[in-house]
């Protein structure tokens, strides 16, 4: 054991001489740039100071990078790279941003050490993390989802993202295309007949025998995005005040009744699709008045339920194709 | 050690009647049938007690009866199987360890199973269920043959529960790393770790049902020799039952039983703990449960009885909307908990100062030398925590820093890096005199602050605070995690108080304080944020994330406090720690002693839980390394342990924090991988 202690302290120390005193930057520098300053108010109440639209951009989460990139700015940062190209594709990735760390605890220090002008978080992170990355750089607290309002929500951090980049006139167009995407889906759809249509989106995951199904209540922006498009939703299970989520079991949709059923799985994740995999089997599931009659409808994969105009009007386009197909 | 070497299964004295067992088994199979219909009732289609009926005599519509056939039938019979399942492994551990608290959950064949199945879901593996059984059997298997060797099989003792928990902290540990490394590969898994008995038809039963109907059937033919064996080695041995293979064959049934178990449901805690003694008073008085036939069979359905009476209180309890989200495990846990808790207090203890470690006596140069030693070790892990970390810093960059002349890059990684490295080496420092400070109370070398339920206490409550206020400050966060840590260690110094804070009694109250604040952790995060499991997990795995400098605050104050008493106190400390009547003798007030001194590491435990989140093992691995290096002085021990505490903890922040960055690993997670192995160590030596 002393002998261990031993080896381990001369080892440190001549680790630590071989490193010494070196430095691995310049001493203080301090750029100024000249722009116009914009101030604004993000979620949290919190103001959020810029010297001028900000370049270098840091999102930790995936729907204010989809936002971030649909308005034309690449993130330099991204929480969970792989995650985000795996789950939207609908919004790809154009550069090759520094992965930052997981969604829920994004490194502080690689975040620094990019040197960001603005950093778009949600308050999805702890508020101990969003106040260190303040000292980095200003932070935009967005708050990430709000089943009083889910549109409302989503356009509402695209126009706090978009001032914040100096890119409004982008973020205007971006909410007027999206608008008329559901004018236009909302048209499809009552032109075959299908207004009012009961209808009910969920994800689902299976472990170890046991499905476990998550609908999208009214409250969730697939769920008001439905109800843009003239589709009634038929969830009765009450979700979550955020994410407008609920949680149910295979039982459970026997109360929806008849309706449209749609889901989202991901190919690269077994585990997301139960809908073709051990559900085929069940006899719940295959007497449910809407399997039998073949209204399940898989929607493409890597539309991001929690995303922003872009893959909802991917998701508009996709559902009224599986409808009306 | 009587507490756990009771032996039910010899001729109770008091068993009286020769017929009663017949009619007792009846009642037990009603019991359980009548449970079953209930169950078959509940669920989240409205599919209620005349559709059910309707179903079964064939006049119902057909979606009705396809969810009878198809979902309840499935999880009533996957029920009826879990429990009885669990209940029998329970009663055959029991048997052929001699020790009333052996069960699937104490032999961490659940968290071997967990782990096996975490890494087959990590590595991406989607396996038919046969596949993944087998894994988690091998896991399970594996685990409980790692806890019988190294605590001795038949010693009958806590060291059993220790060597089992601690096994389960690691297993659990590594698994929990697991899930936050990979979460979406592991989604589900965190959920299904709580044990649930939902089933997708009938598939999973009718594949796990051969295994079980194969434990069952050689654990009856393996009854007649698991009998013997009550009568101790040696007799057993003279009436010719070979006794190794006989253990062997039970305990690979038992693990056989538990997998079958585990695949089916996920870890349904607790009800091999609590069938078999449940079963045992009945023992007492009807002679035909005394023999393992009429036992083993008894404690099956008493399981059985557990597992759907549980699902059926929870069902009628919470909205159907929600009980989907809370698993049947939970509540089987806290039941279990609260179970184990009552066993211990109504248990004899009977137990004197079992000394497991022989000491030589250190020289003074030595005590020098490894203090010497520590102190350079702990300054260059600290210079290797500040400069490492996803930017690799120099040694002038932090002279810069310290001058105030760093640029703005440098500035925010010391400024965010400094307080992570701190609140490491000074939570390890206060965990490892927490721990010091229990152990001398305690006189159990293997007890520590979380194995007592005081981590769990306090995290509990912080997790409260946390998912009620999530804008808390540092100080509102100690206060939190002090009030839990209270609460927890006055219930369990409360209910061990009885014969002055006996050991084996204080070690398990204090464990079945853990599992109920594990499990109501549990029941909080998927209640409250059922889609951010990560938050509260990696708060629990032990993390520094996000610390700041008013973090550490408190933990400086507590810490010079503590350190300060056992200072001064240390004779006391090592009048307490030496056995039960010098002391009196010396006229030192036993109780009031110990109590000073709990109250110190409960204080410790707290602000360290605040800091850093549930960092275990430290408080255990830190004294006994200690004491072992330099003697068991506690003028010596206390500043060693503190110095190698402080080191353990912040060379496991340095690993969590680099190896994979930019994503990162708690530090309890790192401790536990190391702690683990060196706590089985410690069994194995402490064996003879």
């Amino acid at each position: 054991m002393k002998r261990l202690l031993l080896t381990t302290a001369i080892a440190t120390t001549a680790a630590l001489a071989l490193t010494a005193c070196g430095t691995t930057e310049p001493a203080a520098d301090d750029a100024k740039k000249s722009a116009e300053p914009i101030t604004l108010t993000d979620s949290t109440g919190e103001k959020v100071e810029l010297d001028g639209p900000a370049k270098k951009v840091v999102g930790t989460e995936w729907n204010v990078v989809e936002h971030l990139i649909t308005l034309g700015v690449d993130p330099v940062g991204v929480a969970d790279v792989k995650g985000y190209k795996t789950w939207d594709t609908a919004v790809p990735l154009k550069n090759e941003p520094k992965d930052i760390g997981t969604r829920g605890e994004p490194s502080v220090e690689t975040v620094a050490s990019l040197k960001p002008d603005l950093i778009v978080a949600t308050t999805d992170l702890p508020p101990a993390a969003v106040k260190q990355l303040r000292k980095v750089a200003p932070v935009l607290t967005l708050k990430a989802a709000d089943a009083a309002d889910p549109i409302g929500r989503m356009n509402a951090d695209l126009d706090a993202i978009a001032k914040a980049t100096g890119t409004t006139q982008k973020s205007e167009e971006l909410k007027k295309q999206f608008q008329a995407k559901l004018d236009e889906g909302k048209k499809k759809l009552a032109d075959a007949g299908l207004a009012g249509t009961k209808y009910a989106f969920a994800d689902g995951y299976v472990m170890s025998n046991q499905v476990s199904i998550r609908p999208y209540t009214s409250g969730s922006l697939i769920g008001a995005v439905n109800e843009k498009l003239g589709l009634k939703n038929a969830w009765t299970v009450k979700g979550d005040p955020a994410y407008g989520l609920g949680a149910t079991d295979v039982e459970g949709l026997t109360k929806l009744g008849d309706v449209q059923f749609a889901y989202v799985g991901n190919d690269g994740d077994a585990s997301s699709t139960p809908f073709t995999g051990v559900l085929a089997k069940d006899k719940v599931w295959t007497s449910l008045p809407f399997v039998k009659k073949g209204n399940v409808h898989r929607l493409p994969d890597g539309i991001w339920m929690f995303g922003g105009p872009q893959s909802m009007s991917k998701y508009v386009d996709s559902v009224v194709t599986a409808l009306t197909k | 050690m009587a507490v756990t070497a009771t032996t039910p299964a010899t001729r109770p004295p008091t068993a009286t009647s020769r017929t009663g067992a017949a009619p007792v088994t009846a009642a037990l199979v009603l019991l359980v049938a009548g449970l079953a219909l209930v169950d078959i009732t509940q669920g989240t289609a409205a599919v209620g007690a005349p559709e059910v009926w309707k179903a079964f005599t064939g006049q119902a519509d057909p979606a009705d009866a396809s969810v009878v056939i198809a979902s309840r039938l499935p999880r009533m019979t996957a029920g009826l199987l879990v429990g009885a399942v669990l209940g029998m492994a329970g009663a055959a551990l029991q048997a052929v360890s001699r020790n009333v608290l052996a069960s699937p959950d104490t032999l961490a064949v659940n968290a071997g199973s967990y782990f096996a199945l975490g890494l087959t879901a990590a590595f991406g593996l989607s396996l038919p269920l046969l596949a993944s059984s087998a894994f988690a059997f091998a896991g399970g298997l594996a685990a409980a043959a790692v806890v019988l060797v190294l605590s001795g099989l038949g010693a009958g003792t806590v060291r059993l529960v220790l060597a089992g928990s601690a096994l389960t902290l690691g297993l659990t540990a590594v698994t929990e790393g697991l899930l936050l490394l990979f979460p979406r590969q592991t989604e589900g898994l965190y959920q299904w770790n709580q044990g649930s008995i939902s089933q997708s038809g009938f598939d999973g039963v009718l594949q796990m049902a051969p295994i079980a109907v194969v434990g069952l059937v050689g654990l009856l033919l393996l009854a007649r020799r698991v009998d013997a064996l009550a009568l101790g080695d040696d007799a057993a041995r003279g009436v010719g039952v070979p006794v190794r293979a006989t253990r062997i064959t039970a305990v690979v049934l038992a693990a056989l039983l538990s997998t079958a178990a585990v695949t089916l449901a996920g870890p349904v805690g607790y009800v091999g703990l609590c069938a078999p003694a449940l079963v045992r008073p009945l023992a007492r008085t009807f002679r035909g449960f005394t023999k393992s036939r009429g036992f083993l069979p008894a404690a099956g359905l008493t399981g059985a009885a557990l597992v759907l009476g549980s699902d059926v209180l929870l069902r009628a309890l919470v909205p159907s909307d929600v009980v989907v989200s809370v698993p049947t495990g939970v509540v089987t846990s806290l039941v279990g908990a609260v179970f184990l808790i009552v066993m211990a207090t109504r248990v004899r203890d009977t137990t004197g100062a079992a000394a497991t470690e022989q000491l030589r006596i250190r020289s003074r140069a030595r005590f020098l030398t490894v203090t010497a030693v520590l102190v350079a070790v702990a300054i260059g892990v600290t210079v290797a925590g500040v400069l490492l970390g996803d930017s690799k810093l120099l040694l002038g960059d932090i002279v810069n820093w310290v001058q105030g002349q760093a640029g703005r890059t440098v500035t925010f990684v010391l400024d965010t890096r400094v307080p992570r490295v701190l609140a490491a080496l000074f939570a390890g420092a206060a965990l490892a005199l927490a721990g010091t400070v229990v152990q001398a109370v305690t006189r159990n070398p293997l007890a520590e602050p979380s194995i007592l339920g005081i981590s769990g206490g306090a995290a509990l409550s912080a997790v409260l605070l946390v998912t009620t206020v999530p804008m808390a400050g540092s100080w509102g966060m100690a206060g939190a995690a002090f009030a839990g840590a209270v609460v927890s260690s006055v219930l369990v110094f409360g209910l061990a108080a009885r014969g002055g804070f006996q050991q084996n009694r204080l070690v398990l109250v204090g464990f079945g304080v853990a599992t109920a604040a594990a499990a109501l952790i549990s029941l909080l995060i998927i209640l409250t944020d059922p889609f951010n499991a990560t938050k509260a997990l990696t708060w629990l795995s032990g993390s520094t994330y996000g610390r700041s400098m008013p973090d550490v605050v408190p933990l400086v104050a507590v810490l010079a406090v503590g350190a300060a008493v056992a200072f001064a106190r240390r004779t006391e400390l090592d009048l307490v720690s030496l056995d039960e009547d010098t002391p009196r003798l010396l006229g030192l007030g036993l109780g009031r002693a110990r109590l000073g001194f709990l109250a110190l590491a409960v204080l410790l435990t707290a602000t360290a839980v605040a800091a850093a989140g549930t960092i275990g093992f430290v408080g255990l691995v830190a004294p006994h390394a200690a004491r072992a290096l330099v003697g068991r002085q506690h003028a010596r021990v206390v500043p060693v342990a503190v110095l190698l505490g402080a080191v353990l903890v912040c060379a496991a922040d340095l690993v969590g924090r680099t190896v994979i960055a930019p994503a990162q690993l708690g530090a309890g997670l790192m401790t536990a991988v190391i702690g683990t192995p060196y706590f089985l160590y410690l069994l194995v030596r402490s064996r003879g």
